[in-house]
């Protein structure tokens, strides 16, 4: 009852003071034009009629993030690694723990629920790589696919138990390989172009795409006819890989039993 | 006169106040189930915000993160710990 009050009193508030905001100002509704900074944005990342300022994407969000700023995104992705170094430094010192007699039938949720699953957990995966690899076309990208790719691992935990996973060689060590793979990979795209101008005696800049008026290197902006828009596609793969391996050993480490730590609970 | 931008922006600001009430809800619940389940309810109402705000690309990372992930860790987390907050 006193939630009810509380409830019916914070929605009068927001109702009265939305009310009042559409009194007070009739220019709060931001405008249809579109802004100049983002007018620069939208006429240069796809124009191949400029080609010292496009980036060759469709895709603007992806050109911004990837392209106009990549070296906040290569920070980002650091932040990300370094929450996962941190899960890892909390869980460590537990031994492996896998009991002696596994039925591994026994374990986890129903038939129904593991039929549906298994039917859906290639499903989320396949959508996941779909969102990553057209992620300089079509709203989407590296991040956005890991973590629905990283949906489908935890399905499989929570559903089938982490038995199941572990025995098909999804551990923590293993998927520690793939992240690792996928930053190398990201750190080599990133210095690639760089390294091409290094190689052909020209100038070139670190973190480059399309080539710049002063740097006349690029990263192919089409392999066989198919747009792949230079380093933002590659950047994608590799971020994908990436998220999705330190989701997988976050969820993997949560889901430990807590028997496995030494001197836990438990036993 | 009301036209489809009027409408959309109506429908948007209608899922923000049950938004509200929703996080209203997870956060006075003790039950912390009940409290996942509202924040998750909330996470949904957002994902369609950020739909109907024309941003496709938060709405991908939000919907596994907020409506997948963030539910599923805090519900592992309520397992190994207890589950009703005390006063």
């Amino acid at each position: 009852m006193k939630r009810l009050v509380g409830l019916v009193v914070i929605i009068l508030f927001i109702l009265a003071f939305s009310l009042l905001l559409v009194v007070a100002g009739g220019s709060i509704v931001p405008g249809r034009e579109v802004r100049g900074l983002a007018r620069v944005y939208l006429n240069t990342s796809y124009n191949p009629w400029s080609p010292y300022f496009t980036v060759n994407s469709p895709e603007s969000v992806t050109s911004v993030v990837w392209d106009y700023r990549g070296l906040d995104t290569v920070f980002e992705t650091m932040v990300f690694y370094l929450a996962i170094i941190g899960s890892i430094a909390l869980a460590r010192g537990y031994r492996k723990y896998i009991p002696a007699k596994l039925d591994y039938s026994k374990l986890g949720l129903s038939v129904i629920v593991k039929t549906v699953t298994r039917i859906t957990a290639p499903l989320i995966i396949i959508v996941a790589a779909s969102i990553a690899l057209h992620g300089h076309l079509t709203p989407g990208g590296g991040f956005q696919g890991g973590a629905t790719g990283a949906v489908a691992p935890l399905l499989i935990l929570i559903i089938f138990s982490q038995y199941y996973l572990i025995r098909r060689g999804v551990r923590k060590e293993s998927m520690l390989i793939v992240r690792s793979l996928g930053l190398t990979g990201i750190g080599i795209t990133a210095i690639a172009v760089f390294l091409a101008g290094l190689v052909a005696g020209v100038h070139a800049y670190v973190l480059q795409n399309q080539a710049k008026a002063t740097a006349p290197v690029s990263a192919p902006a089409y392999i066989d006819n198919q747009l792949i828009s230079g380093t933002l596609w590659f950047f994608n793969i590799f971020e994908f890989f990436a998220v999705l391996a330190g989701f997988t050993i976050v969820l993997l480490l949560l889901t430990i039993p807590e028997r496995a730590y030494q001197g836990g609970g438990g036993e | 006169m009301i036209g489809p931008m009027e409408i959309m922006i109506g429908i948007t600001a209608l899922a923000a106040l049950f938004s509200t009430a929703a996080t209203y809800l997870a956060v006075t619940e003790k039950d912390l189930v009940k409290a996942v389940i509202y924040s998750a309810i909330q996470s949904t109402i957002y994902a369609f915000i950020y739909y109907m705000l024309m941003a496709p690309d938060i709405v991908l990372v939000y919907i596994p993160v907020a409506v997948g992930l963030y539910p599923a860790v805090i519900l592992v987390l309520i397992r190994k710990t207890e589950r009703w907050e005390k006063d």
